[in-house]
This record gives C-alpha cells, structure tokens and sequence, in this order.
C-alpha cells in the first residue's frame, strides 16, 4: 500500500474486485472468461484502430480511387470496434481496477483514446462530410488530422502493450510487483 | 520429424536474436507492440476488403478499396518479423503450445485462401464496378478470410493460457 494512497480508494478497488463480474473474468476457468474478454480486445482493436488507420491512409493520399465521401461508410466498422473494446475493456479493468487505476500508463492510453476519437470527429466534420465528387485529394489541414490520428492510434496500442509491464500493484492487497 | 524439430529448437535458441529477446530489457514490449500495430493495418485493410466482399460498405468501390491491400501486405511482414523473434525468444513456448499450432493451421488456411482468391476470383473483382457486388465465390472466400485473421487472433492471445510444460502438444513425437 502506497504510503499517499487513501484508504476509501483501497475499500473501491476491494469492493469492485470482490464484485461477481470481475471475479468471473478474472478467476474463472472457462475460455470465455479472461481469454475471451482480452481476444475480443484484440479484435476491436484491429477494426477500431485499424478501420480508422484506412480511413487516414486514404485522406493522406492512398488508394485514391475511394471517394472520400465514402470513406463515411468505414465508420460503422470502427464505431463497432470501439463498442466491442469499450465494453471488453470495461470487463478488463473490473477484473484488475488496482493494475490499471494506479499505473499512469493506463491515463496515458484513455488519453490516448479521447484525443484519436476527436481526431476523427473533426476528420469526419470538417473532411468527409464536405467532400464532393469527384473529390481525390485532400488539403493540408487534413492530411495533418490523418497523420495525427496514425500517430495517437499507435500510442494507444503501444501504451495499451505496455500496461503488463509497467503495474505497481496487481490487486487492492498492494503487495508490490516489482520490489519496490 | 521429432529430432529435426528438437534441433530447429536449439537453432533457434543460439541465435543472435533469441539472445538479444532475452537478454535486452526493452525487447519483448517492442516486439509485441510492433506485432499489435502491425495486426490492426491487417485488420484495418484486409478485413475492411473483406468486410466489402462479404456485401458490407457496398457504396466503396470495390477494386479501390483494393489499393489499401499493400497496407495490410506491410502489417503481414511485421507481424511475421515479430513473430519469429517471439519463436526465437522462447521456442518452447510456442512449438509445444496447442494455441500455438491452432494458430499456425489459422494462417495456412488464410494462406491457402488468399492463394485460391488471387488465382481464380482477383481478376473478376478487379474489374468489377464500383458499387457492383462480389461474386459468391469472392463472397466465401472473404468471409472465411475474416474468419481466419479472428482465429488468428484468439489463438495469439490464448498462447498465455496453454503455455507448456503444463500444456505439451506434439502431435509429430
């Protein structure tokens, strides 16, 4: 137990932890439980980050025979991806709330997260909703939104990977992992 | 089979790159991030294609949507890379893990897959319209496609769940 850490902050990471869900996915032997929960992560990742990576490869100039009016219709495929990790990554974090809620790397990738989904909020807003037939390239200023997008994906996932290396505490007993 | 496996093992084991997985702090979260980035271009393109074949997103022509593919080709490498440095790493854990093996015979099937498209479906696709239909055997072949890249992807992250020497497979001793 850290020594700033408050003590109703350890009684919430108790009370989730001892919850049916999170003991279920944490503790049960069934492949639907943690196996399945972190799979279904890995498959929304690719459709979320991804769908939204060959959305920003177009609008940088790639395979400019999609019209990027119709890039529209790649957002319910990343939309589907962000629920599936959402509600996969929501069962995650009830099943370790002390690993990810006390490691900053977890901040990081939400933060990660947010700024990708506004990213492709305005993309969308100020981009492929005002394109128009025939429309093949695209203006600097989203050229610069697509490569941003590229880049905050790529953190996210990144800051995502090393969430199993860089935890304090596994559980709300604070008994540290690493020593120290 | 089983001593040319044992000896592909302790290749493995000796080389430079099994060396510097095990021995350098940084090299595993490297490896798997590079692996997860180049697993979502793979997704993001060939699944997204075959998404398309399948009848979704049908306002997207068909043949650009293609153009994206090299994408996906770019993440495939990566991922191979990656992969063999994770083989490298820890040979044991992956030859003998029956995750391991499901997920091989998942990407010999797409492999086979893509083979099969290339070689009779590609043409006919490639010069279809923009908003026209893949033909059934496009449909299939994009459909088990799909399916392959989710088996695949399970199956990666169940490797953790059937680690030997708890789990052994060896269906060639």
């Amino acid at each position: 137990m850290p020594p700033d850490m408050d003590w109703d902050l350890k009684g919430f990471f108790m009370l989730l932890e001892q919850s049916g869900i999170s003991v279920w996915v944490r503790e049960s032997p069934s492949l639907l439980a943690f196996p399945t929960v972190i799979s279904l992560h890995a498959v929304g990742m690719g459709l979320v980050a991804g769908g939204n990576a060959a959305m920003d490869l177009r609008i940088l100039g790639f395979a400019q025979g999609i019209p990027i009016s119709s890039l529209e219709r790649f957002v319910p495929v990343i939309r589907f991806g962000f629920w599936l990790n959402a509600i996969s990554g929501l069962l995650l974090l009830l099943a370790y709330p002390t690993k990810a809620l006390t490691n900053p790397v977890f901040y990081l990738k939400l933060l990660f997260i947010a700024l990708a989904l506004v990213d492709t909020l305005l993309i969308r807003k100020q981009i492929i909703y005002k394109a128009v037939a025939p429309d093949t390239s695209v203006a600097t200023k989203g050229k610069i939104l697509a490569a941003v997008s590229l880049a905050l994906w790529a953190g996210a996932i990144i800051s995502g990977r090393l969430l199993a290396y860089t935890y304090h505490y596994l559980n709300s007993s604070f008994d540290s992992r690493r020593g120290y | 089979m089983d001593a040319y496996v044992k000896s592909l093992q302790t290749w493995l084991m000796n080389t430079s790159v099994s060396y510097a997985m095990n021995n350098y702090h940084y090299a595993w979260r490297t490896s798997e991030s590079i692996h997860f980035i180049g697993l979502s271009l793979l997704i993001g393109t060939v699944g997204l294609f075959d998404l398309r074949m399948m009848g979704l997103l049908r306002r997207v022509p068909l043949p650009a949507l293609h153009r994206l593919i090299p994408f996906g080709i770019l993440g495939y490498c990566m991922n191979v890379m990656t992969g063999l440095t994770f083989l490298a790493g820890a040979p044991d854990q992956y030859i003998y893990n029956p995750a391991f093996q499901m997920k091989m015979l998942f990407m010999g099937t797409a492999g086979l897959n893509v083979a099969v498209f290339y070689l009779t479906m590609y043409r006919r696709v490639a010069a279809a319209g923009p908003a026209a239909e893949a033909p059934l055997p496009a449909r299939i072949a994009g459909t088990v496609s799909l399916l392959c890249w989710i088996g695949v992807i399970f199956c990666g992250r169940f490797l953790t769940f059937f680690r030997p020497p708890g789990w052994h497979w060896c269906p060639w001793c």
